[in-house]
């Protein structure tokens, strides 16, 4: 048996004359972190999609332990101890965490009958390898997404997983949660599991990972050790050019307030929570995932309804809101967190979705008129370069970083004064994160108060120009972008009780 | 931007063109091929006469297929038009009894109750987040059993005889024929030209973005059951003409085969997919593969076989069409 236990050798697919993949081989020794990078698009789910049976090759071969895979269903493949945690998890709300991990397998006794002692003993025992403790009864719907995902893991560890690919782990966890991942990677490595890490995020690569993979255009750019690599030359291959600077800079001055919230609350986490606005910056939210940070955007937008306190926009009289209608009429635009959830009609093309919010302005008696709203497309394509085949293409079909764009198109039609991004670069390639960075100063300038909300520290420091800290539903803190530094904010954001949050 | 290629590969772009085609106008695919096969098996679907009854039938089908595909955009479900047919019929036998000058007070009538019920049906969707299903199941027992009730079991009054005017046509032309064609054209307007036609769409396709887009999604969703309820009411007073008294089973079977028609015609379960073209040929199949059948001489249990077939079949594949992307 070879030294790897799986080696993808020229594995070639297209999508209907589209090319995805071409000629791309990666190689895994058992107990070594690859690291799988390259921008949306670039074919890296793709060929997870291979590995786990969902799409079948054009050409090449898999060998895993040693032996030439045939073709073979979802189910044989996590048999043969492959699994894929995916980013949008997999799990059943209502079901507990003991029969989420064992779904399907559940241990019976004669008849059929479920053995729950022994189901929930094996769940407990698995979690405690991954070094937590919890309720083994409760639903997966309590536990927050942290939580959750450390419940896909262990449904992964039940399968005897050798191999685990995670894809884009990170994207929805913070800080602790984040050091957690990595210590159950650490010990997985040790008990010999071979891992596929995927990530947007380059410091957690080099963090983790033994050996980097770089796609790019479905091509792969190369595979080296990561000690033959620094940041710099990693985005480079990815991009294909150098990044000169992530984080676009302009000089102004604070503006004037343009909106106030005060002791906010909604049926949520969020508790009596208070900040102004000034036009032209940005005001970055930091904080752990589940602290109240969209939770907070929503309670501006009106999306959620308040319980307590107010929120007013300054000089404009009487502008107060209670639906996103009614907010959006006041000049508020929120681009959500979950695009495909709340941002995004997926199934209507770019027209449809860029001109939603300004039907009115492009209407005469209800009826849409075709060259303005041409023109709105049109604009929108150029000023945000979003890569389609057409207005009418349906939106479902771009990739995560023009998807985002269209969404962001939709809501600078709208001319507002206050725009909310809930993690706009989530899930977003390397240059459109760029793309956005640059769109967000522009907005800036024509004097636009931003709220941005993000799980990425970098970001949050390399464009915000003051901080607020959330903990538990709380705003603990506000940190000036002088003297905000990534272990200030955790600290802040990991203060008092918020130590349970891993468990 | 290097990445910024201002359109993508011209394959790419042919192959989601190729794949919404198929979705638009695979139906008509499906209705051509029908219409071939009638002309070995049912030749006698061909003459003038024929059509003009298969065109009328059709119509009566299809007004209420226009306000279920809307209904259907939504993501919602229409099964009360059962009763609202019933309701129909008996306003107008009970309100005009057999005076033609009444037709107009009585149509309103019919109208400003069958409004009233798609209100009822859209406030239980929306206000009171009752499944669509449940809802309007609900409200067909409901109307059924209030007609009843009012009627006691023995439906009074007399069809008027200007009524009758539905039954006759003009080489095919009739009068349901051309109120079917000019609703379609008109919703069809509304749903690709207008803003309303947009958060229809919108409303179907993401409810929650369509919230957050500022669209009234729950104005919209109890609208749409409003229209749906009156073109059922429509398509009730055509039928009632067709029929000429209060018959208990009226429109019995028709809320089904327009949810069918929808379906076949590729309009999605799920909301924010498909569109009138489509209930159209969706209409037009289910109407003729009726007619066929009977002119075959097959028996009705295999008439509603072959249309269980087609239904599933139709199913099957634009779930297949889905998957393949």
């Amino acid at each position: 048996m070879s030294e790897f236990i799986l080696e993808m050798h020229n594995i070639s697919k297209s999508f209907a004359g589209v090319q995805a993949l071409k000629d791309v081989s990666i190689r895994c020794r058992p107990g070594q972190v690859y690291g799988l990078v390259g921008e949306n698009g670039a074919g890296k789910s793709t060929l997870m999609k291979i590995l786990a049976g969902a799409y079948k090759a054009d050409s090449g071969e898999i060998i895993y332990k040693g032996q030439l895979r045939e073709q073979a269903t979802a189910g044989e493949i996590i048999e043969s101890g492959i699994s894929i945690i995916y980013q949008e998890l997999a799990l059943v709300p209502e079901m507990s965490v003991a029969e989420n991990i064992f779904l399907g397998r559940e241990p019976r006794r004669a008849l059929g009958v479920l053995n729950l002692k022994e189901l929930h003993q094996r769940a407990a025992a698995l979690l405690k390898r991954l070094g937590i403790t919890p309720n083994t009864r409760m639903p997966i719907s309590e536990l927050t997404v942290a939580q959750r995902q450390l419940v896909e893991i262990a449904k992964a560890l039940s399968q005897d997983a050798d191999l685990i690919v995670m894809d884009e782990p990170s994207a929805i966890l913070a800080g602790n949660e984040l050091d957690q991942l990595f210590q159950i990677i650490e010990s997985l490595v040790e008990q010999g599991v071979a891992i596929i890490y995927i990530s947007h995020r380059l410091e957690e690569v080099f963090r983790i990972a033994d050996e980097v993979t770089v796609l790019k255009d479905g091509e792969l750019v190369d595979t080296r050790p990561i000690e033959q690599l620094d940041r710099a030359m990693l985005v480079e291959m990815m991009v294909g050019r150098p990044l000169d600077e992530i984080f676009p800079q302009t000089q102004h001055e604070q503006g004037e307030l343009v909106l106030v919230a005060e002791d906010i609350s909604t049926d949520t986490i969020l508790t009596s929570a208070s900040l102004e606005l000034y036009a032209g910056e940005i005001l970055g939210i930091a904080g752990m995932v589940g602290s109240g940070r969209t939770e907070l955007a929503r309670a501006l937008f009106g999306a959620d309804p308040l319980t307590g306190g107010r929120i007013r926009l300054v000089g404009v009289d009487g502008a107060t809101w209670s639906n996103p209608a009614q907010a959006i009429q006041s000049g508020l635009v929120l681009v959500p967190e979950d695009r495909k959830a709340h941002g995004l009609f997926t199934a209507l093309s770019v027209r449809i979705n860029v001109t939603i919010p300004i039907l009115r302005r492009l209407t005469r008696f209800g009826i849409v008129r075709g060259a303005e709203e041409e023109a709105v497309v049109e604009r929108a394509r150029e000023r945000l370069s979003i890569v389609m085949a057409s207005a009418d293409q349906e939106t479902q079909y771009l990739s995560g970083g023009n998807q985002q764009k269209v969404v962001l198109a939709k809501w600078l039609e709208t001319d507002p004064t206050v725009v909310i991004l809930d993690e706009p670069t989530r899930g977003v390639d390397v240059g459109a994160k760029f793309e956005i960075y640059k769109l967000m100063r522009q907005l800036n300038d024509r004097g636009i108060a931003i709220v941005m909300i993000s799980s990425e520290l970098p970001e949050v420091i390399g464009m915000s120009d003051r901080i607020l800290v959330m903990n538990d539903g709380r705003i603990v803190g506000e940190v000036g972008q002088d003297e905000a530094t990534e272990a200030g904010i955790i600290a802040l954001a990991t203060m008092s009780n918020s130590e349970a949050n891993g468990q | 931007m290097s990445i910024a290629k201002p359109y993508e590969s011209a394959s790419g772009a042919s192959n989601w063109r190729m794949r919404k085609f198929i979705a638009d106008f695979g139906v008509y695919i499906a209705l051509a091929v029908l219409l071939l096969a009638a002309t070995v098996l049912t030749p006698k679907l061909f003459e003038v006469n024929t059509i003009a009854v298969v065109m009328r039938q059709a119509s009566q089908l299809g007004i209420v297929a226009i306000g279920q595909t809307m209904i259907l955009l939504v993501a919602g479900l229409d099964l009360s038009i059962g009763g609202i047919f019933l309701m129909t019929s008996i306003v107008v036998a009970d309100v005009t009894n057999g005076r033609d000058e009444m037709v107009l007070p009585a149509i309103l009538i019919a109208l400003a109750l069958g409004a009233l019920i798609g209100a009822g049906n859209g406030v239980l969707v929306t206000k009171r987040r009752v499944p669509p299903f449940v809802a309007t199941l609900g409200m067909l027992v409901l109307v059924k059993g209030a007609t009843q009730a009012y009627t006691k079991g023995v439906p009074g009054g007399f069809v008027p005889d200007v009524l009758g005017i539905v039954n006759q046509s003009w080489f095919v032309l009739s009068i349901p024929l051309l109120l079917w064609l000019g609703l379609n054209a008109f919703f069809i307007f509304v749903l690709r030209r207008t803003s309303y036609g947009r958060k229809v769409y919108a409303v179907g396709s993401n409810i929650e973005a369509a919230r957050l887009s500022g669209i009234s999604v729950d104005v919209i969703r109890i609208s749409v059951y409003i229209l749906g309820s009156c073109l059922a009411v429509a398509s009730g007073v055509v039928l009632t003409g067709y029929v000429g008294y209060v018959d208990r089973f009226i429109g019995t079977g028709l809320e089904l085969d327009s949810i069918a028609a929808a379906i076949v015609g590729g309009t999605a379960f799920v909301g924010g997919r498909g569109g009138l073209l489509g209930t159209i040929a969706g209409v037009l199949i289910i109407q003729l593969l009726s007619t066929m059948a009977l002119l075959m001489g097959l028996d009705i249990e295999v008439q509603f076989i072959i249309k269980g077939l087609v239904i599933l079949g139709a199913v099957t594949l634009y779930s297949l069409a889905e998957t393949e992307s």
